[in-house]
């Protein structure tokens, strides 16, 4: 292996080098650092969601008159929403899978300096797990005489009992056994029994974000708020939710005073919750990519001219012996050898590059594997961007060598 | 040593067909100083081109040091340059970023001789030219005619079978001219053939043999003989 | 000479064409993304009613319990309670125009029957917010201090709700429902674009409001409250002030009003001063337990605390600074394979007698015209650039925002489009260094010979 004349020659032309140098350097730093932004806000992205949200409808009405009977309308939604065709079932809710606001705490005592657990808290009548389709782990589910209805601030307790989801029954009872157990649903507040462990389902992004998805509290609960009614959740046939949305937005403007918000398929609050990342994370590959090309194309134009520039070297040392893979491997190692010197940079470049990142967003993404991969990804394709124009000048014909100058 | 038999060189294009050489013979033996002469445009650089195995030929049997060389592909082409042949050119063609002592290294690696090895050829090789006091030494800091000295320590350090000269004095003045000339001849004195192409007759003049090319013909004239060799084409 | 350069450098770029090209190429595209992301960042980074933020202060006035930690800056601060925002406005503090605001919202709709209710946003507040903030009006006017007083039901609508619920005439006079409320339009505002959203604290962009009430109007109506209550811990679950217990939120010391002020620069200290003296009032009262603590803080000092907003933007900032540079070394090598592939022309050039200088002429005039046809190209691929984020945006959000609203932080105004050129050209006169430097370095005569 000729390093010693390479080096020389790099040494004779150090603008050059560093041209093949900084360009690499940037590249790994750039994209290590996409690759490891991308991966770290996509851990938690488009996980299962646990739940047929293809065939779950959620309405969001809203009173503005305030001397409608609420009750009497929650009960009158109900039965019309149902008697649709294509309606399975449906119960009213206070939160939606996917779009769970902020987070709540729970606690395991009712002291003050009791630890809190993050979680999203689900409301809803008997039917809310059957809409939702989930399975029963241990216990049971509500029955209909423990469903608590009501204003809110007018509700004189909140329920004695709650079901608890797979994860947060690991969470808050690692060693298991969590049936039968007490929480608290306030600091100071009234405690309640978990009589159920269901099956998981998605909360909403912010716990999602967190590594924290799956995290769910029920409370068999009806409650409103003045003009907040509550939402219902809607579960109907294969292919249908579609076509019901108009439908059931109709029935619902049957009762006066009333505006109906937002009436949507979940696999559309799904769709919004991981779009956001999932568009940025594009945007950084689709620019790492375009980068990569844009050095590698670089790459092979300067050793193109390099090879015009040094046909007559090129020929001399045909003449002098070199086989045509002599000249190829010339120009392959003398770019490696820089390429090399530039992931060394870039490798530091990175690193910083990363430590910002994770300052600026809080979550340690730094990952040496996928620095190492991307670096020597990087090589290859220097490698074979270099190869081609190489290989034109391995045939440059010797017998330049004999031309007047 | 190297022996052409009705070579013809041919260059095709859509309309014309060029005979740059037309079926040279052409025997020059071992130990031979031999000088090849010709005015510009008579096929003069094509025989050096082929004699170095720089171009391959459409016509012919070319044995150089017994082997004939017609079927051979590039590698084994380039493998033969390297160790039988020592090329010295016009225009020195020495790697202006290497120091003398890497520029001889060159063919050496090649070769692939060890370190070792290389190191004492290149030390023997420049000592011979004497210029071993500027090993380290850049080409651009040295004349023209050391130059040329350094790139005949290049062409001999591999002890090749025949040095392939091509005017090797052109860019020099009279006096590095002498030099250059005195040290090929105390190289063919040890047994090197050496093969000199020029358009200086009195420099022709010193060689034992002077081939004349004319119109891609090849007329061998020895300077105590007038043997032609031509052949009708 | 220069005519004959220019001639020469034209001639050059017709020379390999591709070359070129892909000259221009590399610094447009680098161009482009740098300019698409710094234009946000200028965008995102600009002082709303910049000629007069200096003057709005927004004013907070510490009333909490003595437990309560210290503040070091607006944003640790709370706002005003309904008592202390009334008071202030009744009494003429050193001459300056004072509002408050705070939000609720509501369903607005319309007798017209084919147009469907819609959501709103309303900003609940007092007469003098319209001259404070210079708010444009397209038709009719704000209310004035009587129409304050009485909790008059006019309203104002913004351009974008007269145009959804009136079809966009003058709709002066005509009746809107707020939920089972019948106000009357009294003005509609024209285009009113905020660089971001100051007066509810959110500095928010694109996320405009539809319609303006007067204050008392929503609090004689007990509409809801969209707002954070800072209250002492003896006040249980301040959400419940939401939409209920008005009477008990009158009285509280719960700090939730937004109180603003317009203090030219000769008041401030006046103003200041004032309000000491009313804390001080108010102490004897039995109140503002802790130190006289009150913060007056304009709208610039206000932007600069809270720093750069969007961490996104600033790593997609840093990245496209690195692949502008690489974009631009790319264009140092093609820059020089163009060059360089004229030793010969240049050498014979000198040897017959032009100067060093004139070969720098010509080729420096050939960096600059590939700088500004570069500059061009880049700046319609910054205007692509920001099409296509304005798309991101959208699609992020997912129709909670009008491309209407988001247009404004993705345009190009003419500072951008300069400093595309200047950073274009200059750029590509720094790239240009190297490969000018050898190509004029080339010795007369010296790839004429053989060697």
């Amino acid at each position: 292996m000729e390093f010693r004349p390479i080096f020389l020659s790099i040494k004779h032309n150090k603008a050059i080098a560093m041209l093949v140098i900084i360009q690499v350097a940037i590249t790994l730093t750039v994209l290590s650092g996409s690759l490891l932004m991308t991966t770290s806000t996509l851990k938690e992205w488009n996980l299962p969601s646990g739940i047929p949200h293809d065939n779950i409808i959620s309405a969001e009405p809203q009173f503005y008159d305030l001397d409608v009977d609420v009750r009497q309308s929650v009960v009158d939604d109900l039965a019309r929403i149902k008697a649709l065709p294509g309606v399975i079932n449906a119960s009213p809710a206070t939160q939606r899978p996917f779009a769970a606001q902020g987070a709540q705490q729970v606690y395991l005592e009712a002291t003050e300096e009791a630890q809190e657990y993050d979680t999203n808290i689900f409301t809803g009548d008997i039917n809310l797990h059957k809409v939702l389709e989930l399975t029963l782990i241990e216990g049971r589910f509500f029955r209909e005489n423990e469903i608590i209805t009501g204003k809110r601030d007018e509700l004189s307790s909140t329920p004695p009992i709650v079901m608890i989801s797979e994860n947060m029954a690991k969470v808050l009872f690692p060693d298991g056994n969590a049936l039968g157990k007490t929480i608290w649903m306030e600091k100071g507040g009234s405690p309640a029994e978990i009589i159920g462990i269901y099956s998981n389902f998605m909360n909403g992004e912010q716990l999602n974000y967190f590594g924290q998805s799956y995290r769910t509290v029920l409370q068999p609960l009806v409650t409103w708020q003045n003009r907040q009614d509550p939402s219902y959740l809607i579960r109907v046939e294969k292919g249908m939710a579609e076509g019901l949305l108009e439908t059931i937005r109709n029935e619902l403007y049957k009762i006066d005073g009333r505006y109906v918000n937002r009436v949507e398929v979940l696999s559309r609050i799904q769709k919004r919750m991981y779009d956001g990342r999932g568009s940025q994370s594009i945007m950084l590959l689709v620019i790492s990519f375009v980068l990569l090309l844009i050095t590698a194309f670089g790459m092979a134009g300067l050793v193109s001219f390099l090879v015009t520039q040094r046909q007559k070297q090129i020929g001399t040392r045909r003449a002098l012996g070199a086989t045509k893979w002599d000249v190829v491997r010339y120009f392959m190692l003398e770019n490696g050898i820089l390429s090399g010197i530039g992931i060394m940079i870039g490798l530091i470049l990175s690193l910083v590059f990363t430590f910002v990142l994770t300052e600026d967003s809080g979550v340690n993404i730094l990952d040496m594997s996928y620095i190492f991969a991307t670096a020597f990804f990087i090589i290859l394709i220097n490698q074979l961007a270099v190869y081609f124009p190489a290989k034109k000048a391995a045939n440059i014909e010797p017998a330049i060598v004999t031309r007047a100058a | 040593m190297l022996k052409m038999e009705n070579v013809s060189k041919i260059y095709r294009t859509n309309l014309i067909e060029t005979h740059a050489l037309r079926k040279v013979d052409l025997h020059i033996g071992a130990g031979e100083f031999v000088s090849v002469t010709g005015p510009s445009g008579s096929g003069k650089t094509t025989f050096l081109n082929l004699a170095g195995l720089l171009e391959t030929f459409e016509e012919g049997d070319f044995y150089l040091d017994g082997q004939n060389v017609k079927g051979l592909n590039d590698n084994q082409l380039s493998e033969l340059r390297n160790e039988k042949i020592g090329f010295i050119f016009q225009s020195f063609n020495l790697l202006p970023e290497l120091p003398l002592f890497d520029n001889v290294d060159v063919p050496l690696r090649y070769r692939g001789f060890n370190a070792k090895e290389r190191k004492e050829r290149i030390e023997n090789a420049l000592e011979i030219v004497g210029l071993s006091s500027r090993m380290q030494h850049l080409p651009t800091q040295l004349s023209g005619g050391q130059q040329q000295r350094v790139a005949i320590a290049r062409a001999i350090a591999g002890q090749p079978k025949f040095l392939l000269a091509d005017e090797p004095t052109g860019n020099l003045d009279s006096l590095m001219a002498q030099q250059v000339m005195e040290l090929l001849e105390k190289i063919n004195q040890q047994g090197t053939t050496i093969i000199m192409v020029t358009h200086d007759d009195q420099l022709a003049r010193r060689a034992h043999r002077n081939i004349q090319i004319f119109d891609g013909q090849v007329s061998d004239l020895a300077l105590d003989q007038t043997d032609v060799l031509i052949k009708a084409g | 000479m220069f005519a004959y350069n220019a001639k020469l450098a034209f001639k050059s770029l017709n020379d390999r064409p591709s070359l070129t090209v892909l000259m221009v190429a590399a610094i447009a595209v680098g161009l482009g993304l740098f300019m698409t992301m710094l234009t946000l960042g200028h965008q995102s980074g600009k002082i709303p009613i910049p000629h007069i933020s200096k003057q709005i202060h927004l004013i907070q006035l510490d009333n909490r319990e003595v437990t309560a930690d210290d503040a070091e800056n607006f944003t640790d601060m709370v706002d005003l309670t309904y008592q202390d925002a009334n008071n202030l406005l009744n009494m003429d503090i050193a001459g300056a125009e004072q509002a408050l605001t705070w939000n609720t919202y509501g369903i607005l709709n319309v007798e017209e029957q084919d147009i469907q209710p819609q959501r709103s946003s309303v900003v609940a507040t007092n007469h003098a917010f319209f001259n404070m903030f210079e708010v444009p009006f397209l038709y009719g006017k704000g209310w004035d201090s009587d129409a304050d007083q009485l909790g008059q039901a006019v309203i104002v609508l913004t351009k974008d709700s007269n145009d959804y619920l009136f079809g966009g005439i003058n709709s002066v006079g005509q009746q809107v429902r707020l939920n089972t409320q019948v106000l009357t339009v009294i003005g509609v505002l024209d285009d009113w674009f905020l660089a971001r959203k100051f007066y509810d604290r959110s500095y928010s962009q694109a996320r405009p409001d539809q319609a303006l009430i007067p204050s008392n109007f929503a609090f004689n109506n007990d509409l809801p409250r969209n707002a954070r209550f800072d209250c002492w811990s003896t006040t249980t679950n301040p959400r419940k002030f939401t939409t209920n217990y008005l009477t008990e939120l009158k009285t509280s010391e719960c700090a939730w009003i937004t109180f603003w002020a317009k203090l030219p620069n000769n008041t401030k200290d006046d103003y200041q001063a004032q309000l000491g003296q009313y804390i001080e009032s108010q102490k004897n009262l039995g109140r503002f337990p802790r130190e006289n603590q009150y913060f007056l803080t304009n709208i610039n000092d206000q932007l600069s605390i809270i720093g750069s907003m969007g961490g996104r933007q600033q790593m997609l900032g840093m990245i496209s600074y690195m692949f502008f540079a690489v974009c631009l070394i790319n264009a140092v090598s093609i820059l020089l394979a163009k060059f360089m592939r004229r030793t010969k022309e240049v050498s014979l050039r000198r040897a017959l007698g032009a100067k060093k200088r004139t070969i720098l002429q010509q080729h420096l005039i050939e960096v600059i015209f590939i700088g500004v046809i570069g500059g061009l190209f880049g700046i319609a691929f910054t205007y692509l650039g920001l099409q296509a984020m304005l798309r991101v945006s959208l699609y992020a959000s997912d129709y909670t925002q009008t491309a209407a609203d988001l247009m404004p932080y993705h345009r190009m105004d003419w500072e951008m489009v300069m400093m595309a050129f200047s950073v274009s050209v200059g750029c590509t006169l720094l790239v240009g260094l190297y490969p000018i430097w050898r190509i004029c370095n080339v010795s007369p005569a010296s790839q004429l010979k053989a060697q």
